[in-house]
This record gives structure tokens, sequence and C-alpha cells, in this order.
């Protein structure tokens, strides 16, 4: 697979104040790359200087495509229709209208309605329909559900899902760690201007360790415990149960959510 | 060149739908006319010789001062510029596009003025009409330039309008087009030649073009032009 974003110690500081202290990562051409961190982090500053609007200090930047890109916090004049939006972008960047594409974000429904009068959720499919109007290869997501509705989580998410299926490298920054798990391939954790983590989520819990909370209910209350060792601990358990006569109604166990893998790392670095 | 022309005529539209601009370039202006242009044609009989360029002048100024600066605001102290930016749209867009639909709407409000003055107070035409087309091109872009640094060096809406008024009523009580120029105050008169709206009514109820009244214009033009492309590379920044 090719590298579509080569990333080789960048830096970048806001007068004596270091965000990235040499950031260095690769994303692959048609993965999903999550860029996470605390606030703060540097998440923002490192997408926007990877996306040519912020200068750095030193390092270097390799993008292998055209970009295409969702910002944070975006806006338009009051009285543009969404339409209006696209075919102005569109035409300045000299593309066709991707027809599927606007119908899949459902642009043709707010066609008629001016940028103030679109919600929330409107407004950020707008812009991802803005963002998709340069046929990009690498598309920059910048907390792209933040704000959004349940539905239009559901409904965004959908649209990156297939943005990936035809082949498009998708880099997201997102505080929302569900959306993260279930969506991205690969996740880099940025800690102190640096990366402290790389890798799949399933690597990320390999990194920290296993560790597993198994809450057992019985008739009598509900009792949690901390284990390293699942298999003993819980055979030891209910043999402790059975001993006392407690009957078991139900057995729960937490193998780590992504959240707290990602503060661990967070906080560790 | 399609996607530009695109660009001009959905920001004609967008002045219309947002009414500060049809406000400022019709609405005021022409009110000011229909009422102003009543009772200077008879309080003062001669005055119907400069009503066309008096109320234009004035018609110019108030869509350009107060017109353009709150849309350009709007663009550049706003994630808008971050939009177009991260779009591959370049930034001096936006000042084009509103500069243009602005100076196509004060051409509109100016023609309108020129055809309903003869008729509704029997206003004399300019002597020269193409000396006064060619001044009213050259005064409306001037003003735009002047209406466009206020634009882009304020960020704040609230602030905007402070500093398009100030520039405004100088402009328009100091000009000449309220009461001649020969009746202020030496001080006055003097202040009043920093502003486009002195030069634009002298060289509109000129028969000729002559360069004393041009260079000024011309002069303010390309300080505007240095001085929106300087606040632009600063905005870029």
């Amino acid at each position: 697979m090719k590298e579509a974003i080569k990333i080789n110690n960048l830096t970048k500081s806001y007068g004596s104040h270091v965000v990235l202290n040499g950031l260095d990562f690769c994303v692959q051409q048609g993965e999903i790359f999550a860029l996470l961190g605390i606030n703060g982090a540097g998440k923002t500053t490192s997408l926007e200087c990877i996306e040519g609007l912020r200068k750095y200090d030193s390092g270097s930047i390799a993008i292998n495509g055209r970009m295409g890109i969702q910002l944070q916090s975006a806006s338009l004049p009051q009285h543009i229709r969404a339409l209006e939006a696209v075919k102005l972008f569109a035409k300045w960047n000299k593309t066709a209208l991707d027809q599927t594409m606007l119908d899949a974000l459902g642009i043709y429904e707010l066609a008629k309605k001016q940028y103030y009068q679109l919600s929330t959720g409107q407004k950020r499919r707008l812009h991802l329909a803005l963002a998709l109007t340069r046929d990009p290869d690498i598309l920059f997501l910048d907390e792209p559900t933040a704000g959004l509705d349940v539905e239009g989580q559901l409904s965004l998410h959908a649209q990156i899902r297939r943005l990936k299926a035809i082949g498009k490298t998708i880099i997201l920054a997102s505080h929302d760690m569900t959306e993260v798990e279930s969506l991205c391939d690969r996740i880099a954790i940025l800690s102190g201007g640096k990366i402290a983590f790389i890798g799949t989520v399933k690597q990320l819990g390999e990194t920290i360790g296993k560790h597993y909370t198994i809450t057992i209910q019985t008739e009598n209350g509900t009792d949690t415990y901390e284990a390293e060792n699942i298999g003993d601990t819980l055979l030891s358990l209910l043999m402790q149960y059975q001993e006392k006569g407690a009957t078991i109604t139900d057995i729960q166990i937490d193998r780590g959510s992504l959240e707290q893998h990602f503060i661990k790392i967070a906080k560790w670095a | 060149m399609g996607a530009f022309l695109y660009g001009v005529s959905l920001q004609w539209k967008l002045d219309i739908r947002s009414k500060t601009l049809l406000i400022t370039c019709y609405i005021v202006p022409l009110l000011f006319f229909a009422i102003m242009g009543g009772i200077f044609t008879s309080v003062m009989p001669g005055a119907r010789y400069t009503l066309i360029q008096s109320m234009t002048v004035f018609g110019v100024t108030m869509g350009a001062l107060i017109g353009l600066p709150p849309t350009i605001v709007e663009i550049y102290s706003s994630d808008i510029k971050k939009v177009y930016r991260a779009n591959g749209v370049p930034l001096y867009l936006g000042l084009a596009l509103t500069n243009i639909s602005a100076y196509i709407h004060l051409f509109i409000m100016s023609m309108i003025l020129y055809i309903a003055a003869p008729l509704a107070f029997q206003a004399e035409l300019p002597q020269n009409p193409l000396v006064y087309f060619i001044t009213l091109a050259i005064f409306i872009a001037v003003s735009l330039g002047a209406a466009s640094i206020i634009g882009l060096a304020v960020k704040d809406p609230a602030k905007t309008s402070m500093f398009s008024i100030i520039i405004f009523i100088p402009s328009t009580m100091l000009s000449g087009i309220m009461f001649p120029t020969e009746l202020l105050p030496k001080a006055f008169k003097t202040a009043g030649k920093l502003f486009p709206a002195s030069w634009g009514y002298q060289q509109m109820t000129a028969r000729v073009l002559t360069f004393e009244n041009l260079l000024p214009l011309l002069l303010i033009f390309v300080l505007a032009l240095v001085l929106c492309s300087i606040l632009l590379r600063r905005i870029d920044r």
C-alpha cells in the first residue's frame, strides 16, 4: 500500500509554546486514520499544517494526491443557497458536479435553503460536499460529527464508509471514541506535541495490557472486581459464589474501552 | 472566466437577498433624492443644474461606504475565509466579487437618478454626458476602494459602521453637494479635499476632464489598491 501522507519531524511553536515537537507519522492510501488527543494536544494545528492552512517551523510534509478539507469551524455567506455554494466551488476548481455524491449527502433537498436556514447537521453535510467538489484523493475531517444528533452522526458515518469504499483516504480528528473505534483503520494519539501511540484500536489495547472489570450480579446485590488474568479470576470468583450458595443472575466482563486506553496513553506520555 | 462570472452573478444575488446593500445602494439614496430633490429645487432653483451630480455623489458615497464594508467583514473576519482557502478559492475572490457586484448596483442607482431627476424635478442633464459617465465610472471605483480598506482593516462589524460614518458624514457635508464649498470655512474646505466625494462632484459638474480633478481620484484609488493588497496579505498570514 502506498503512502498518502508522510510527516517527518514536524515542529510548530506559538511564541515559546511548543505545539508540535517532532511529529512523525504516515497515512496509507485508502485507510481511515484518526488523530486523537486531549484538548490542546495539537490535533487541529497538525491538520492545518498538513492542509497547508498554517505554516510550520521545520520538518517536512509529503502529500500524494488532491486534498479535500472539512474544517472544524466553517461558515459561508448567510444568504448563499446550498447548491449555489457547491456550484461556485466546483466551477472554481474546474470539476463537474458529482450528482451521486450530492444526492447521497442530501444536498438537493437543501438546494433552495439559504445557509442561515440550515441546521448544524445540514451545514456539516454541505461542508463535506464542498470538500468533495475537488474530487479529492485525501479527505480531512476535523470533528465531523460535533454537534450532530444521533441520526446525523449515523448518516455521516455511512457517508465516510462509502467514501472509503470508493478508495478515498480519510484523516479525521475526533473526540468521539465510539466513532473512532467504529470507523477507523488506525489511530494516532498526540501528546506533548508528539505521537504517543500509532496503530489499530486492537493494538492499543495490547500496548496498554489487558485489564478487565468483572461485574457479578446476584440476588443479594452487585459486586465489581478488577482483574489482569480473566480466566483464573473468573473461575475463582465462580467457585467462591458457589461455596457461599449465592445464585448468580448476571455476569458482565468489560475489557476496557478505547476511552480508557486513550486516557492512559495521553496521561502516560 | 466562467467561474468568475458565476461568482459575480451569485454575489449580485446575495447582495439583493441580504438587504444591506439593497437599502444602502437603492432605498436610502432614492428616498434622499425624492425628499431633498424637492427641497433643493424649491429653496434654490439653481440646484436643478447640479441635482443629478449631487444626488449621485451622495448615493455612491453612501452605498460604497455604508453598504460595502459589512459584506467584506462578513467574509474576512469569519470562518468563510478559511473555507475559501481550504477549498482552493483564492482569498482575493471575495473582495473582487463584492466590489464588482456593488459597482453594478451603484451604477444602476446612478442611472435611475440620471433618468428620474429631469422627470421629477426638471433637473438639467450634465452638459457633457461623456465626461459625466467617465467620471462616474472612476468615482464609483474610488469610493469602493476606500470602502474596501475599511472592510479589510476593521474586523468588528460595529466598529466598521462607526468608521464608515466617520468618513461618510464629512464626505457629504464638505464636498459641495449640500452647499457650495465657497461658503465653507477655509479649514473645512481644505479638509473636504481629503475625500473622493469632493473631487468626484467637482469633476462631474465640469464640462471637460481635468487633470487637477482626476489626479486626486486616481491617487486615492492607487492608495486603496496598495492598502487592500497589504491588508489581504496580512489576513492570508
